[in-house]
């Protein structure tokens, strides 16, 4: 048998550089260690819990493939995909509206400052770790016009800050939402770690279809709906004991 | 069959006397409009807009354009149901829009939407609401005509909201699921094959007695009935609920609308009356 010559241009070396730069940064802000805050958040999923919707793994599979994985189709990650093109135009205006949208399409309080207090925390990061003029300007917007703060743009924002490619800035809010959803759910359920990473394993393989759908979903057609999952987020507020903050 | 491109447009203001009246009215097919009754109890003037036809129809095109002038308080209500009827061809829209007054009041509480099997209808509603301005928004969705044994069947269903207060978003919602993933995610509920939602949104200045509302509504869930209440991020409340067939969804907003009463005394107007 024999096999192609190796050929290692300069260009390509270049490249792989490139690509490896942004690469290992998706990866640093991708991991539990990165200090956002996320780890504090089981996004809803408590909620559900407390009202016996999920209750085991076939439950926990159910929810993911009914509700998380088509809200970060048709929320997060279109919110993503505009904020990543947006700030390549260095479009204000358009990021300011991408940060109400993103708030207002949480009608309870405590889905909505989850989003809030990560994305503020990220971009504080990115800001603070990279030394980017793009991060500094929109920690300034953000401040001086009151935009709510958003996971999603903020996600956004370091892909940019990185020189990470769309498809790539998407990939890893998809892994990292999925993870601390599995993460969550392995304190509130009793779960173990095979069964949330055979979870995580089948629910990542769902992904490269919903990216690429994700990338060209309009602005006007961001959103979704799930009542129980904001409903059950709203009685959270109240619940008489929790152990995550959303 | 023949297709309407409906409008109507009503304007409330108030009179010297104090009352509201509709200071500016217009409507063509399918939207009529009963003679309006002034409840002298809540000081509301209570509109009820009428579908003469059978129902929402492929082709239908319908926008609404309401307004409340500061002063002025008003109930806009329908006497029954919105069917959208199968389409087998086309589509029908509807395009309404709300606009409330610093110092006015809107309640707007519709009969349920019921999407029949095969129906392609899409409905944007925007509401604009100036600083002391108030709204009592309620959306109520059913699945289909249930009794029918018909149920999540519609061909394309695109329902959004926009709410915004004194200019700037704060609320943004969009449904346009397949019914089959709703019977799913209603079945992982626990909240049976016929589910059905209802959303209302509250505009209103912070007042004491807020969290006391609150807990009383929040009191409501279990029974066949999942309620939650939270705030928006400006302004204002989402009170979403979630009951297993249209009949307890009907009597869970009335008993929504009975606790808020109390603070808002515009929403002890009965929307039957007339």
């Amino acid at each position: 048998m024999t096999s192609a010559p190796v050929t290692n241009t300069d260009e390509t070396h270049t490249r792989s550089a490139t690509d490896a730069a942004w690469l290992v940064g998706l990866l640093q802000a991708g991991d539990s260690f990165y200090p956002t805050g996320s780890y504090a958040h089981s996004f809803g999923l408590e909620g559900l819990v407390q009202q016996g919707v999920v209750r085991d793994r076939a439950t926990l599979r159910d929810f993911i493939f009914l509700s998380a994985l088509p809200a970060l189709r048709h929320t997060d990650l279109p919110l993503a995909a505009h904020a990543w093109r947006t700030f390549g135009e260095a479009n204000w205006p358009r990021l300011g509206e991408l940060c109400r949208l993103s708030s207002a399409l949480k009608t309870a309080r405590e889905t909505r400052a989850a989003s809030e207090n990560i994305g503020r925390q990220r971009a504080e990061l990115v800001a603070g770790l990279r030394v980017h003029p793009l991060a500094q300007e929109y920690l300034r917007r953000a401040s001086t016009e009151n935009w709510p703060h958003s996971a999603a743009i903020s996600a956004a924002l370091e892909g940019r800050v990185l020189g990470a490619p769309l498809t790539a800035v998407l990939a890893g809010i998809s892994y990292s939402t999925l993870a601390s959803l599995l993460s969550a759910a392995m304190k509130l359920l009793r779960l173990g770690q095979n069964a949330a990473q055979s979870l995580l394993t089948e629910a990542l393989a769902a992904m490269p279809a919903l990216l690429t759908a994700a990338e060209s979903t309009a602005f006007d057609d961001i959103g979704w709906f799930n009542p129980w999952l904001d409903i059950a987020a709203a009685r959270h507020e109240i619940a008489d004991a929790r152990m995550f903050i959303s | 069959m023949a297709e309407f491109s409906g409008h109507l447009s009503l304007h409330a203001a108030t009179r010297a006397h104090g009352r509201t009246v509709l200071a500016a009215q217009s409507f063509r097919a399918p939207y009529h409009l009963s003679k309006p009754y002034w409840d002298a109890d809540t000081r509301t003037l209570i509109a009820q807009v009428v579908n003469p036809t059978a129902g929402i129809l492929s082709g239908d095109q319908l926008q609404s354009d309401i307004s409340v002038d500061q002063g002025a308080a008003l109930l806009v209500t329908t006497p029954s149901a919105s069917r959208v009827f199968k389409m087998k061809t086309g589509t029908a829209t509807c395009r309404q829009q709300f606009h409330v007054t610093a110092d006015a009041w809107l309640e707007v509480m519709p009969e349920p939407l019921v999407p029949h099997r095969g129906c392609s209808y899409r409905q944007t509603t925007t509401i604009e609401v100036a600083a002391g301005g108030e709204i009592f928004f309620a959306d109520l969705l059913l699945p289909g005509r249930v009794a029918h044994g018909e149920a999540w069947e519609w061909k394309s269903l695109c329902l959004e909201t926009t709410v915004r207060l004194d200019g700037e978003l704060i609320l943004r919602e969009r449904f346009h699921q397949a019914g089959d993933d709703l019977r799913a995610l209603a079945a992982l509920a626990g909240s049976g094959p016929s589910a059905c939602f209802g959303h209302a949104v509250l505009i209103a200045a912070a007042r004491p007695a807020d969290a006391q509302w609150r807990a009383a509504v929040n009191a409501l869930h279990g029974d066949g009935l999942w309620v939650g209440v939270s705030v928006l991020r400006r302004g204002g409340w989402s009170i979403k609920f979630v009951a297993h067939d249209g009949i307890r969804l009907r009597r869970g907003l009335r008993e929504v609308r009975k606790i808020l009463a109390v603070h808002f005394p515009h929403l002890a107007c009965d929307p039957r009356k007339l």
